[in-house]
């Protein structure tokens, strides 16, 4: 098996020597990274009781297994703090896992984040922002897990653009992509818990997205329109969910979960709502040459859905009290080419 | 690019194809696993939106070049 990353860090030097040392070594993702030290990495380490050569995980299709030396490594040089590591280790967990299919997102044109979403009561713990910004900077804890998984994935399994990324355009949120859901904001059952897990288990979901579409509209009081709104930006013709129907992520923000929680809107009836209205006919699919042939009679009034079923809606609140806002973020591929991946956070006891 | 690889590993011969844009992508694949001089074909990018007679034309124009790599193997030429 191939391992990347295998030489040491450099010999302690003046700070500022030694963050240029790691530019030339190729080891950023073009930041100024934190120098690693072996006692930095040792803490990182023990914060999850690992030694440095046990085995993480294997990523299949790269032939190439993860250890924990890897990990904390990039943790540190992505500045996390010790206790940020079992979020970053079940992350690495679950890019391992078959489902997620790590080759083909981490590799495809398509350019994907990957977008870790943290549920249970290490979120407030470790102060994982789900309110304001919370796809943006200000926060250490999002900020620097989501660029450990980054770190890992160019430094440990070589996803680096134009030889084992050939993303086309990437997308800024491969720099660093993790928030919590503002669980104390829902009126629903967390993403954590709707997927089998305990409340009070923390979990990190993994999901391989697109770049963030954020919809807005500040006159709806009642649902239908702001779903309405939602579902026609889901179903943009030029999504790669229209013709992959793969998963999809929703996430709303507190004005408009208020509208649909004052309805008395369960989460089912949204996806369902979503789902059935997230479509395109097949007359226009084929005049936009997204699918190919000529068109056909009855064309007009049959549809492509830009998911195959309600249920990969994936909804969760997240997002600051004031705006109408919320977002939807398409998954990378197709369902058969990653699914959405949800890793318990598991605490050295 | 991988099923080619794990194909001829499991004594099965293989031809991989991939297109010209990503023969450094396919060369890394191969070093991931082990085989770093492993041989493949290349053709122009891309085939998505190729006709069924540009695809035939694109097949008859590799036959040759897939006999041959077909005889020649991953062995010594």
């Amino acid at each position: 098996m191939s391992t990347q990353q295998n030489a040491r860090p450099p010999a302690p030097q003046e700070p500022a020597d030694v963050i240029e040392a790691i530019y030339e070594r190729g080891w950023t993702d073009g930041l100024p990274v934190v120098p690693p030290h072996a006692a930095g990495v040792q803490a990182m380490l023990d914060a999850v009781r690992l030694k440095a050569a046990d085995e993480v995980g294997t990523i299949e299709a790269r032939h190439t297994r993860i250890t924990a030396d890897k990990v904390a490594i990039n943790a540190m040089m992505a500045g996390c703090r010790p206790e940020y590591m079992p979020v970053v280790l079940a992350a690495v967990k679950g890019l391992c896992q078959p489902a997620f299919n790590y080759h083909g997102p981490a590799t495809s044109t398509g350019g994907s984040n990957i977008v870790l979403i943290v549920n249970g009561p290490i979120a407030p713990e470790l102060n994982i922002n789900a309110r304001d910004n919370a796809f943006g900077p200000g926060w250490r804890a999002n900020a620097t897990i989501g660029r450990a998984i980054r770190l890992l994935m160019m430094n440990a399994l070589n996803t680096r653009p134009g030889v084992l990324d050939r993303s086309a355009l990437g997308t800024p949120g491969k720099y660093t992509f993790c928030f919590a859901e503002h669980e104390a904001g829902s009126p629903w059952e967390p993403l954590h818990v709707e997927r089998g897990f305990r409340p009070e288990q923390s979990t990190v979901t993994l999901f391989a997205a697109e770049a963030v579409i954020q919809v807005q509209n500040d006159l709806s009081k009642t649902p239908e329109p702001l779903l309405i709104c939602m579902a026609d930006a889901m179903a943009n013709l030029g999504s790669r969910n229209i013709t992959g129907q793969s998963e999809y992520v929703v996430v709303f923000a507190g004005m408009h979960t208020q509208v649909l929680r004052a309805a008395g809107w369960s989460k089912r009836q949204v996806k369902r709502f979503l789902y059935d209205h997230a479509r395109r006919s097949l007359g226009e699919l084929k005049r936009a040459e997204r699918i190919a042939g000529p068109i056909e009679p009855g064309d007009e009034q049959r549809f492509q859905h830009v998911t195959r079923t309600p249920e990969d809606i994936i909804v969760l609140c997240a997002g600051g009290a004031v705006g109408q806002k919320s977002a939807c973020l398409p998954a990378w591929g197709s369902p058969e080419g990653s699914r959405t991946v949800t890793m318990p956070i598991e605490l050295p006891s | 690019m991988l099923d080619g690889i794990l194909l001829e590993k499991a004594g099965i011969p293989a031809v991989s194809i991939i297109t010209e844009p990503f023969s450094v992508t396919g060369r890394e694949m191969a070093s991931s696993w082990g085989v770093p001089e492993y041989r493949f074909l290349q053709m122009p990018h891309p085939i998505a939106n190729l006709a069924d007679a540009e695809l035939d034309a694109r097949a008859d124009g590799l036959l040759d070049r897939v006999v041959w790599l077909l005889k020649v193997g991953q062995g010594p030429e």
